[in-house]
This record gives structure tokens, sequence and C-alpha cells, in this order.
């Protein structure tokens, strides 16, 4: 007997309300932190979840100004502004070397690159550090924008490469033929094609530039350069009685992002399942 | 997009006298990107193996101690505390396999409300997760919002002090880690089902098989590649991506209980000042990662052929 046919109706219900109660569960937390942000900090004392019986922006005020929310927003900004740019940049020019120019070296050089895709970053804390103390780049926007940039690019010259030699090759020919210069080729021709890969990488990449943690931690110890990341675990010390103005700061932390998901969704989707499909 | 699988077109026309300009500016475009990465992930991963061997402080020249340090790590019982809590964290890895391709299927099966799943399921890889690990510790307060739920419902003989015991905190931990990537594979799993042949399971239903026949012989085998890229990407993020949780919910405590590999390199480096062994643990662990990554995939793909 087919049993698609029989399928007790419970259980799909029981499935339909599990999964249902997993999809609020991710939505909780904004949920959790819009509730507290409103909240005076008796308020808090009284409930701490449900319905605020006050509704005040002063939380986010002293978040904004008094925890330096403000100055770690910019910061944030700044940073994911210049590692995602940087890397994506970097990536295009290696991606058309590979894909489209012909030269010596070529595929040994990709697979060098290649092969530095899985290594887990955090294990190679100490040495960065040291390494970015050597160079004096602690406390500086410069380190965590190159560190970014570089652990990010493995990756994206994978992705730029497999674009660009998806274009027909005839394009970079006719090209050839009529003289047109190696840069002119790159320029005028593949970049203006690329769009759609660029914009699936800036996503990707600023995603994870604007979450990361761990390097912000130990390269920007600084508050005039210190990040969202950073600036929430500062909070927790800081403002160790006002939970209000802390859940704030860690709304206005998650809510760029979760914009950037909501408008470009299909980019996102891509980027993951370009690299789970490699 | 993913049809990368070949080589780069580098020398595929060698007879066609390629233009001189390009064997030099080819070089040159991919220069800048080989810089960076040298400089910022190959040079230091040289560093830990040249480190991992001596005794150093991060002030002073590193001395040459030979395996000096990996005989001291064989008998350090905080790192291999710390690791059983890695292995414990990875123990989950077939449930965040099995579950997220379930969820992915019933979706692609339109189960009701497919697209309101579609949507939350990956707003937990949105969060930073900084967010999540320090809205956790806030929540599980002995007077915070979740004892306070615990005892509005009447069950306040449950309530505790739950980041207090590592029998509870550990588990805690494990929520949040599962909790917040099994949205990620739900993605991944979802993209392979779109590789599929919509026909191979249509096809398969016309001769009769159910639901769990379609996704055992039909999705299963097509998303091989993919379960094994979930497979291995769990393991490693329970090895090497557990610090910040540890870092924002425990602090690895109470005591040494919830420490993780990651957070006592960084203790040893940073607290310590024990640079040189900071790198034997972290050299390691890669390796760690470097074998189970490779058995992992033979087992899935070793005597299917």
């Amino acid at each position: 007997m087919n049993s698609t046919a029989v399928r007790p109706r419970p259980l799909r219900w029981a499935i339909v309300l599990g999964m249902t109660i997993l999809g609020v569960s991710a939505v909780v937390p904004l949920l959790f932190m819009v509730q507290a942000a409103f909240r005076t900090q008796l308020d808090w004392a009284v409930a701490k979840i449900g319905l605020p019986t006050t509704l005040t922006l002063d939380a986010f005020g002293r978040a904004w100004v008094q925890a330096s929310i403000g100055t770690y927003f910019i910061n944030s900004v700044i940073v994911t502004i210049g590692a995602v740019a940087l890397s994506v940049a970097l990536a295009s020019t290696a991606g058309f070397a590979f894909a489209t120019l012909r030269w010596r070296g070529s595929r040994l050089v990709y697979f060098f690159i290649l092969s530095w895709m899985a290594i887990p970053p955090l294990l190679l804390m100490v040495p960065i550090y040291v390494e970015m103390v050597d160079l004096r780049l602690v406390d500086t926007y410069l380190s965590v924008i190159l560190l970014y940039s570089a652990l990010n690019l493995p990756f994206n010259m994978y992705l730029m490469t497999a674009f660009f030699r998806a274009v027909p090759a005839e394009l970079a020919e006719a090209a050839r033929v009529d003289g047109a210069s190696v840069h002119r080729i790159f320029g005028s021709i593949l970049l203006p094609l690329s769009v759609p890969a660029i914009a699936t990488l800036v996503i990707f990449n600023a995603l994870y530039v604007w979450n990361e943690f761990v390097f912000a931690l130990l390269l920007l110890h600084d508050d005039r350069v210190r990040t969202l990341t950073v600036g929430v675990n500062q909070l927790q010390g800081k403002f160790f009685f006002d939970y209000p103005a802390l859940l704030a700061g860690m709304l206005i932390t998650s809510l760029p992002m979760v914009v950037v998901y909501l408008v470009f969704q299909k980019f996102l989707v891509r980027a993951i399942a370009a690299g789970a499909l490699k | 997009m993913t049809g990368a699988g070949g080589a780069p077109a580098g020398t595929r026309r060698r007879g066609h006298n390629p233009l001189g300009s390009e064997a030099k500016w080819g070089l040159m475009y991919a220069l800048p990107a080989l810089v960076v990465v040298v400089v910022f992930v190959v040079y230091p991963f040289a560093s830990i193996v040249v480190h991992a061997f001596t005794r150093w402080n991060g002030f002073s020249d590193p001395t040459f101690i030979g395996l000096r340090n990996f005989e001291f790590l064989l008998r350090d019982n905080t790192f291999w505390a710390a690791f059983r809590n890695n292995v414990f964290f990875a123990l989950s890895v077939p449930f965040q396999v099995a579950v997220p391709l379930l969820l992915a299927f019933l979706i692609q099966q339109r189960i009701p409300g497919w697209r309101f799943y579609r949507w939350t399921y990956f707003l937990p890889a949105i969060y930073s997760t900084i967010v999540l690990g320090v809205l956790t510790r806030l929540i599980l307060q002995v007077d915070g919002p979740f004892n306070e739920l615990l005892n509005g419902a009447g069950l306040g003989g449950l309530a505790r002090e739950w980041l207090g015991d590592s029998s509870t905190a550990l588990p805690a931990i494990l929520i949040v880690f599962i909790w917040a990537n099994f949205g990620y594979n739900v993605v991944i799993f979802l993209a392979g089902m779109s590789g599929i042949d919509p026909q191979l399971p249509e096809a398969a239903r016309i001769d009769g098989a159910n639901q769990r026949q379609v996704l055992r012989h039909v999705y299963i085998p097509g998303l091989r590649r993919v379960m094994e890229i979930v497979l291995v990407t769990s393991t490693i993020n329970a090895f090497a991506y557990m610090f910040t949780y540890v870092f924002t919910i425990t602090n690895g405590g109470p005591g040494f209980s919830t420490y993780v590999v990651e957070f006592d390199i960084y203790n040893t480096a940073f607290t310590a000042q024990r640079l040189g062994y900071a790198c034997a643990m972290g050299l390691g662990l890669t390796l760690v990662i470097l074998v189970l990554g490779f058995f992992q995939i033979r087992a899935l793909t070793g005597g299917r052929e």
C-alpha cells in the first residue's frame, strides 16, 4: 500500500508545527532585543519579556552616545567597505588572469591560492597577531581590512575565475583580434559582464566581515577603531546593569545585516550554493 | 557558476602564439591576490609550523626545543579536557547533517508554510555569533528571562543557574551552536536539490515510490557531494569555530569545564604568553581536522563506485 496516500495526518501536522516553532525561534532574538530596547531600566527590572509598559528610545540614545555604539558603527562600516572592496577587486583581477589570460604558471598559482580556502583562520591567531604587531598595524583599520580580505580571497578568487571562464571565449578573442589591450579586455568587456558575480561576493563577504569578532578583539584595542562586535563585548562590561542599552546596541549591530538579507537574499543564497556545489 | 571543475585556460592554446603582453600581464593581474594570501595566510601557517617546535614568549627570540611542546601536549590535562568538549560538540554532526537534509526535503516538497521556513531558517546565520552568545548568557542568567518564564509557568522548581554548572552549560552551548548553523545547511541542501533533474523524483513517484523512498533513493544519492561538504564543514565548525560561543556564553567556566581547544590556544598565547606552545596546539588541531576531513570524505565516497 502506498504510504503517501495514507500518511497519517496528525504526523503531518506535528511536522508543520515543529517546523513553524523552529522558524519562529529564528525571529525570537530580534523580537527579544526590540522589546527590551524600548524598556526603561526600571521596567526591565520588573519584567524582561512581553510588551514593555514603557516605550522609550532612551536606551538607543545611551547606547549610541555613552557606549560609543555610534563610533563603533562607523568603524564597522569603514572596515566592511574596505575589506570587501579590496578582496573583491583582487579576486576580479586574479580571476581574469586565471580564466582569460594565457601565461605560464597560471594553473600552479591558481591551485596554490585555492588550496588555502579551507584553513580555519582562528588556528592562525597567534602568528597573525605577532605579524600585525611587527607590521605596526595593531589598532588600525588596515589590520583587519587586509586580514579579512586575505581570508576571503581564495573563495572569492575561485568564484570569479569560474565566472570569467563561463564567459564565451569568443568575446575576448574578438577583442584580441581587434588589437585591444589586456586592460581593455578586462575593464571594458569582462568587468561589466561580471556585475552579478561581484554583487554575490559583496553581500557574502560583507556578512562575514560585519559579524567577525575574534580577530577584531585581537587587533582592535583602541576605542576609536573598534568595530561593533568588539563594542558589544565591551558594552557588557560597561553597562552591566543597563540591559536595555546593551540590547539596543546589539539590535543596532544586528539590523544592518538583517536588512541586507531581506533585500539581497537571492545573492546570498547564490554565493552559498556556489560554494557548496563546487 | 557551478561548472568550474577543470583547470584554468592558461595553457590551453599554446600554438596560438600568445600575445607577449598577455604572458607578462597574466602574472601581474594575479600577483596582488597572491601577495595578500601569502602574507596573511600562508606566512602565518608557516610560522605556526616553525614555532610549534620552539619556546617563545613573543618578546625575546624563540628557542628551538624539538618535540618538547608535543610531549607536554600529550600530558596537558586542560588541553585534553578542552579537546573532549570539541569532540562532544562534534558528536552532534550526524544530527546536523540529517535534520537539515530532512527539513530541506520537506521545504522542497512544498510542505504548508514552506516559504516562511525558507525565509526564517537562514536568519540565525545572519546574526553575529557574539550577539547570539551574549543573548544566551543574558537569557540564562539566574535572574534572567528564562528562569522568569519558568517561574511564571509554575515550573519555578526547574529554575537554576544554567551556566554555573557544566552539565547544563555545555548542552546550552551545543544547542546554540546547532541552532545557529542548521539554516545554513538547509540552504546548501536546497541548492543541491534544485540541481537534481526534477524528472527523477517524478519518475520514481509514477513507479509508486513513497516520499521516504524518493528521499532515500533519488535525493540522497544525488546529494552525496553536498552531504560530504556539510559533513566536513560541520565537523570543522565543531573543532575550530567554537571560540566565540564559549567566550561569550561561559568564558570557559565554571573552572575549565567548558574550554574548547581554540579557547585554550587563546589563553595560552595571550594570557600565559606561551606562544610556542600555543602554536603546537594550533598545529595539532589542524592535523586532527585534516585527518577527520579526509576520512569523512573516504567514508562517504569509498565503497560506492
